[in-house]
């Protein structure tokens, strides 16, 4: 086993794989930029390297920091977390170039499974299905057409050359076709200077599920069942869930062996996640190679609570040559779990991220409760990094039970300081199609209506009586003075934003 | 019990105003049916009992703001009274600048009494690792500038006040 680890990332899953390796007898060491100085995932590990300004570019970013502070502290393994390094093949090379274990797979996977082109002949030839598609040889509108009728109606024609929705557009049928391919085709050149289209079969209404993998150095591959991460926006998600409403269990052991075959097929070690796309559902039910994520998700914790395995503890035992503690036989979901994650976020203003300092901030326990955070009263939520607060995880015997614990406790986690989507997180627990079930990945596109919040009245007297008890003195009496020397900002720890 | 009002305090959620009075175990905002009864079970946490029901609220105090927290609903509430210090929105030949998303302010480039003409730029923010300048919408002098360098600023909130130019 390891001496002890760089943990090369920061909040909540810094804190989490602090506790995996006091778990494990693993010593830790935490990285902290200007902006986390003081931050408690920096206090979480047994020691902690400062390694430069707040901006991401310049410290968690930054493999020449991340590598000095693992010479400065004397570290003999690393753990990338998620984001940041983490699927940066550069960065595992240079961990093995500088003789630290690296929790993960090979450099040469990550980098395989990077590039989406690699990824999907790597797939294919493992006999996994993926979403089909061809590049029309004949790039003339006829020939696009003439692909998009062999694969079937609906399509999505893409810029083979690009991404990030440019050159893109669906055709229903074969009437638009033509004028479509050209417009994707003038689009194309225009953005990445190659017209080259591809044609892909658009999928309708398909859920995101992915199963887990994990695989040892000793040959041994197993899946942890999968995690439904359907309720999404712009590609990020919200929540996930496990079981997946959609999957039978012969669909399930069907998944589970496709992504075992492709974890086996690219010779992967360490965690990992394949995604699919699922049309339909039940037995009937087709699923699609989407992408390999070739690192531990921020959802983890939600396969951690179906089948009651420490994923970050099974990482560091692989790391160190341990054979995986599990067979395929030993693993079993129980019960339903659900991830919500609270995003320092105002979805009535477009979900732009927010800043500022969480003046209350106190997390649920119960029964079937799990919070993973990086933050605390008083923290500094900045622009810096991602906006996520804390991940919010029930477990509970059925689908009805986990969201009903899910509510009540989002109910009882008060985050005051910064707007946050926990109220429209309530809401979309709350809505009949996802009680139901009926969950896609154009689900919040499609129902952004019903999500849109109406304070109840009584909620709101509530509030104003609170608000005026609260007050010191009667306010239109008193001055701006009396409510600043009884402001928490001079009782908060202050923070400085350097560029 | 003596009906002796403690304090009145004015409150305002978006553009609607109500009037609380809270008096000693008891507290009535206007328009509610009935008064609650209140206690204070710790700083951070008024109980607000209505009908023998309990309800934990949690208040924090963010300048003149206060944010309340009820049973999973969130509220954003302004106690500052009514007229004073309201920089936000039309007085007469004032225009308020101010950050279109969360933002770090990095430069403050003139002062109160500078002239400045259409499209110069008065603030460089920086955010998502993009700069954005702020720039005069119309000629006019600088009346008054409520950041720093260095400041994270929320959207919304003003930042520098345009004056009418004198002569125009």
């Amino acid at each position: 086993m390891m001496k002890r680890l760089l943990i090369a990332n920061r909040g909540e899953i810094a804190v989490r794989i602090a506790r995996a390796c006091r778990e494990a007898g693993v010593e830790s060491v935490a990285v902290y930029s200007e902006a986390d100085r003081g931050a408690p995932h920096a206090r979480a590990a047994d020691r902690a390297v400062a390694i430069g300004p707040a901006s991401a570019a310049a410290s968690y970013l930054s493999i020449p920091a991340i590598l000095g502070a693992a010479r400065e502290s004397g570290a003999d393994a690393v753990h990338p977390g998620y984001g940041f390094l983490s699927e940066n093949a550069a960065f595992a090379e240079a961990c093995a170039g500088a003789g630290l274990a690296f929790v993960g797979p090979p450099a040469a996977v990550i980098e395989r499974m990077g590039s989406k082109i690699a990824a999907r002949e790597a797939m294919q030839a493992a006999g996994v299905p993926v979403v089909p598609g061809v590049t029309p040889r004949d790039q003339h509108d006829a020939g696009v057409a003439a692909a998009a009728a062999s694969l079937g109606y609906p399509v999505i024609v893409k810029a083979s050359a690009g991404g990030g929705g440019k050159g893109m557009r669906v055709a229903r049928d074969a009437e638009d076709i033509g004028e479509l391919a050209a417009a994707a085709r003038r689009e194309a050149e225009a953005a990445f200077g190659d017209g080259t289209l591809y044609v892909e079969r658009l999928l309708e209404r398909p859920r995101h599920v992915e199963i887990q993998v994990m695989a040892d150095r000793h040959g041994r591959v197993v899946h942890l069942f999968e995690r439904d991460c359907s309720v999404q926006r712009r590609h990020q998600k919200i929540i996930e869930e496990s079981p997946s409403p959609a999957l039978s269990p012969a669909l399930r052991d069907r998944m589970g062996a496709a992504a075992v075959a492709a974890a086996r097929a690219v010779g992967y070690e360490n965690a990992g996640t394949v995604e699919f796309l699922v049309e339909g559902e039940g037995d009937e039910a087709r699923f699609y190679f989407l992408e390999m994520n070739t690192r531990l998700q921020v959802e983890h914790p939600v396969t951690e609570a179906v089948t009651g395995v420490d994923l970050v503890r099974a990482q560091l035992a692989v790391a160190a040559g341990e054979p995986l503690p599990w067979r395929q036989e030993d693993l079993a979901p129980r019960g339903h779990a659900i991830e919500c994650r609270l995003y320092a976020e105002d979805p009535a203003a477009g979900f732009l991220p927010q800043a500022g300092t969480l003046l209350v901030y106190r997390e649920p326990v119960g029964p079937g409760v799990r919070v993973d955070s990086g933050v605390e009263r008083g923290s500094a939520i900045s622009v810096h990094y991602d906006p996520l607060i804390a991940k919010l995880i029930v477990h509970a015997e059925s689908r009805p039970a986990a969201i009903a614990r899910a509510e009540a406790a989002l109910r009882a986690f008060p985050v005051l300081g910064v707007r946050t989507n926990g109220p429209y997180l309530i809401r979309l627990l709350q809505h009949a199609e996802f009680r139901r079930g009926g969950i896609h990945t154009g689900f919040i596109g499609e129902h952004g209506a019903d999500l849109a919040g109406c304070p109840a009245a009584a909620d709101r007297d509530a509030a104003l009586a609170a608000v005026a008890v609260f007050e010191p003195e009667a306010v239109s009496a008193a001055g701006p003075a009396a409510l600043a020397a009884r402001s928490p900002w001079t009782d908060l720890r202050g923070w400085r934003i350097t560029s | 019990m003596e009906n002796h009002v403690v304090k009145r305090v004015i409150a305002r959620i978006d553009d609607e105003t109500f009037e609380v009075d809270v008096f000693d175990g008891t507290v009535s905002v206007a328009g509610a049916a009935a008064p609650f009864a209140w206690d204070r079970p710790e700083a951070d946490a008024v109980g607000i009992i209505s009908d023998g029901r309990r309800r934990t609220v949690f208040v924090a105090a963010d300048r003149d703001r206060r944010w309340a927290f009820v049973d999973g609903a969130v509220f954003e509430v302004d106690v500052a009274p009514a007229g004073a210090r309201r920089r936000l929105g039309s007085r007469h030949h004032h225009e308020s600048l101010s950050a279109p998303m969360p933002a770090t302010v990095v430069k403050v480039a003139v002062a109160p009494g500078v002239a400045v003409a259409r499209d110069d730029i008065v603030l460089i923010l920086e955010a998502m690792k993009m700069e954005l300048p702020i720039r005069a919408p119309r000629a006019g002098v600088v009346e008054a500038i409520h950041c720093r360098e260095g400041d994270l600023v929320q959207p919304g909130v003003p930042l520098l006040d345009l004056d009418e130019p004198d002569a125009e």
